[in-house]
């Protein structure tokens, strides 16, 4: 044994023994994740109910979901969380972090509290947001407004404030993660530079501008991506806080994936459901896409 | 250009003193070398001086003004860093103009300013190009750069060349000294390396455990070190010591070694029965063929234990009894370890320092 062993250059050995590790995982992903992925796109060409005979039905599902007004309605939904999202999440917590990196005391403590969200059930933090949301006299924000005199909020039973009302919690369970990026990007940056900066009589905003946020690029370019793929899969909040479940009112919160759960679960029509989980797929795939073409002129 | 002047400087760190009692003034147009081992608190006195660490007390004034709270950016100084701090994503006009634009100075000022500070370093050529596109001696340039154009009262240079090789360091150490020649501006600069202070420096301060050891020009810490410590840290290969009590045996003085072994001094000055370490540096000792000293100098024998050729010249690490002794010499002959060798000093150069206090006699 030891002697065919021995037959393999060091190189290979090296090889073997990695694959063989490589060799569990690489199995896993195959069968539970790629081979349903690739399964999705032939039902997606079929008519299916989960339980009767399928019938191939060819492009007659994309057909039927291009035609279809509330799937555009939903796509744009969609698309605001994330145009919506990312911005606003990436906003605050570069400036949470910013202001967060600069001081000491009880500095572990705070970026703690804002990690705390990001550890915590999405549906869990749903509940009590929509809590927040009732009128009053349940309702914080609402009971909030009334000391000002403002007039109560419809929040959620609203067709244009209930997606922001959605996105609020799903902007604040992400900034822990954001925040903790951010920071260990900031301190990634040679202390030296902002010495150098500050003896060269730079300003705060020169500094931020021509130090802090360049350096900060791909910390930025990963964060948007990870952020834009995880508002555009936004589920959780919307199934939790939306009327019926259903990303009401009117549809007007409805995302991409509670539509796909729906033709799954609801209404059994697997064939449509495999066809918008691939348009989601390709979606993904482009903003992912993008942001490899994005890090490699980085360099 | 300005006087700095440092008056009782301290700096605590918690309950750990990095700077005692730092008193220093430097003239105008002077090139003042801190030079110690790591963690004797030079760094520390020099950012002190920039205004990147606060001063626990004393103080610090540049130009007949007290600085010790005024902010960095006001105090009209530059400073080179030791990773140079270039900024990675501006080009080399970018950074060296960085500080005029940070000024608001006039477009037409700030390049008239920066091209003549890249013509001066030769960096004409580099001027579109970034940091990770040029090579050690070039970010090195380029950060002097960025410190020239500003014309500020002061430079500060921070352990500036030790991120490059050794025959780069030296072409640049003349760089620098060439470059003080014209711009005879005010300059701090902070190094372990004491063959730059010696090179550099119109006066260095050498610095141990946080306090001065001695400040002095090249020529004084080389030839009068005021105390053991500076004895052995100026000078390469650095200088022997043999430690012991001076005494008188039959008609000529002694010094009688701890290890057992007596060295003869004809003559000295330091009294007898005091406990000493005597210092004598390696290129002062004269290779012999006998033990008999001439007049006015000592012996001293050994047996070799390392042979190191140089070319130009050949080291020679002995045994000498009471300890390790370095010597070398010029010229052809060949030793092997194992073999005995004789050495004569001139008596008056010839170290004395005390036992205790390690302070010279």
């Amino acid at each position: 044994m030891a002697n065919f062993w021995n037959k393999f250059t060091i190189k290979q050995k090296l090889a073997i023994t990695a694959w063989l590790f490589l060799a569990v995982p690489l199995v896993f992903y195959i069968t539970i994740r790629f081979y349903p992925t690739f399964e999705a796109f032939y039902v997606s060409t079929l008519k299916w109910n989960l339980l009767g005979a399928k019938k191939a039905i060819g492009m007659k599902n994309y057909i039927k979901i291009f035609a279809d007004e509330d799937f555009w309605l939903v796509l744009w939904n969609t698309i605001k969380y994330a145009l919506v999202g990312v911005p606003v999440s990436m906003l605050i917590a570069f400036v949470i972090a910013y202001w967060l990196n600069e001081i000491d005391f009880g500095h572990d403590f705070i970026r703690a509290m804002y990690f705390i969200p990001f550890l915590t059930t999405a549906v869990a933090m749903a509940w009590v947001w929509r809590w927040f949301y009732q009128p009053l006299p349940i309702g914080y924000f609402n009971t909030m407004l009334s000391w000002f005199g403002i007039p109560q909020q419809p929040f959620l039973r609203s067709v244009t404030q209930g997606l922001y009302s959605i996105m609020a919690p799903a902007v604040w369970a992400g900034l822990g993660f954001q925040i903790v990026i951010f920071i260990a990007g900031i301190r990634a940056i040679p202390r030296s530079y902002f010495e150098a900066a500050e003896i060269d009589g730079a300003g705060r905003r020169q500094i931020l501008r021509e130090i802090t946020l360049p350096a900060l690029k791909p910390t930025i370019i990963f964060l948007t991506v990870v952020s834009t793929i995880g508002f555009l899969r936004i589920f959780d909040q919307v199934y939790t806080m939306s009327a019926d479940s259903a990303g009401g009112p009117l549809n007007s919160t409805k995302p991409l994936v509670l539509m796909i759960y729906e033709f799954a679960f609801d209404e059994f029509k697997l064939g449509r459901a495999s066809a918008l989980t691939v348009i989601l797929f390709l979606i993904l795939l482009v903003v992912s896409l993008v942001q490899l073409w994005l890090m490699r002129k980085q360099k | 250009m300005a006087e700095v002047t440092l008056d009782g400087v301290r700096k605590l760190f918690g309950s750990v003193t990095a700077v005692e009692d730092f008193t220093l003034s430097i003239g105008n147009g002077e090139f003042v070398v801190f030079v110690g081992p790591s963690g004797c608190g030079k760094s520390t006195t020099l950012r002190m001086l920039a205004g990147l660490e606060d001063v626990s007390s004393g103080s610090i004034s540049i130009d007949g003004r007290a600085v010790n709270n005024i902010h960095p950016k006001d105090r009209d100084i530059a400073m080179v860093f030791q990773n140079y701090a270039l900024y990675p994503h501006l080009n080399v006009y970018d950074n060296m103009s960085f500080g005029l634009r940070a000024k608001r100075l006039p477009r037409s000022e700030i390049e008239s300013r920066t091209h003549d500070a890249a013509e001066i370093l030769g960096l004409g050529d580099l001027l579109k190009r970034r940091p990770g596109e040029l090579s050690g001696g070039q970010k090195q340039r380029v950060a002097m750069g960025r410190a020239i154009v500003r014309q500020p009262k002061v430079f500060l240079f921070d352990e500036p060349l030790s991120n490059l090789d050794a025959k780069l360091r030296h072409k640049m150490r003349a760089e620098m000294k060439l470059l003080h020649q014209r711009v005879q501006t005010t300059t701090v600069y902070v190094t372990h390396d004491q063959v730059e202070a010696m090179t550099l420096a119109d006066r260095i301060v050498i610095m141990n455990e946080g306090r001065i050891e001695q400040v002095g020009t090249p020529d004084e810490v080389y030839k009068q070190p005021a105390s053991q410590f500076v004895a052995s840290f100026i000078g390469s290969p650095a200088m022997n010591f043999a430690t012991g009590m001076i005494s008188n045996s039959s008609r000529q003085t002694i010094l009688e070694t701890h290890s057992g072994v007596d060295i003869g001094l004809a003559s000295s000055h330091v009294v007898q029965g005091r406990q000493v370490h005597l210092g004598f540096r390696p290129e002062h000792m004269q290779l012999a063929d006998v033990a008999k000293p001439p007049k006015g100098h000592i012996s001293i024998s050994g047996d070799i234990t390392v042979v190191e050729p140089m070319g130009h010249e050949t080291v020679l690490t002995c045994d000498g009894g009471f300890g390790e002794i370095v010597g070398k010499y010029e010229g052809d002959k060949h030793f092997r370890p194992g073999e005995s060798v004789y050495f004569h000093i001139r008596t008056d150069r010839l170290h004395y320092f005390d036992l205790e206090t390690g302070i010279r006699i």
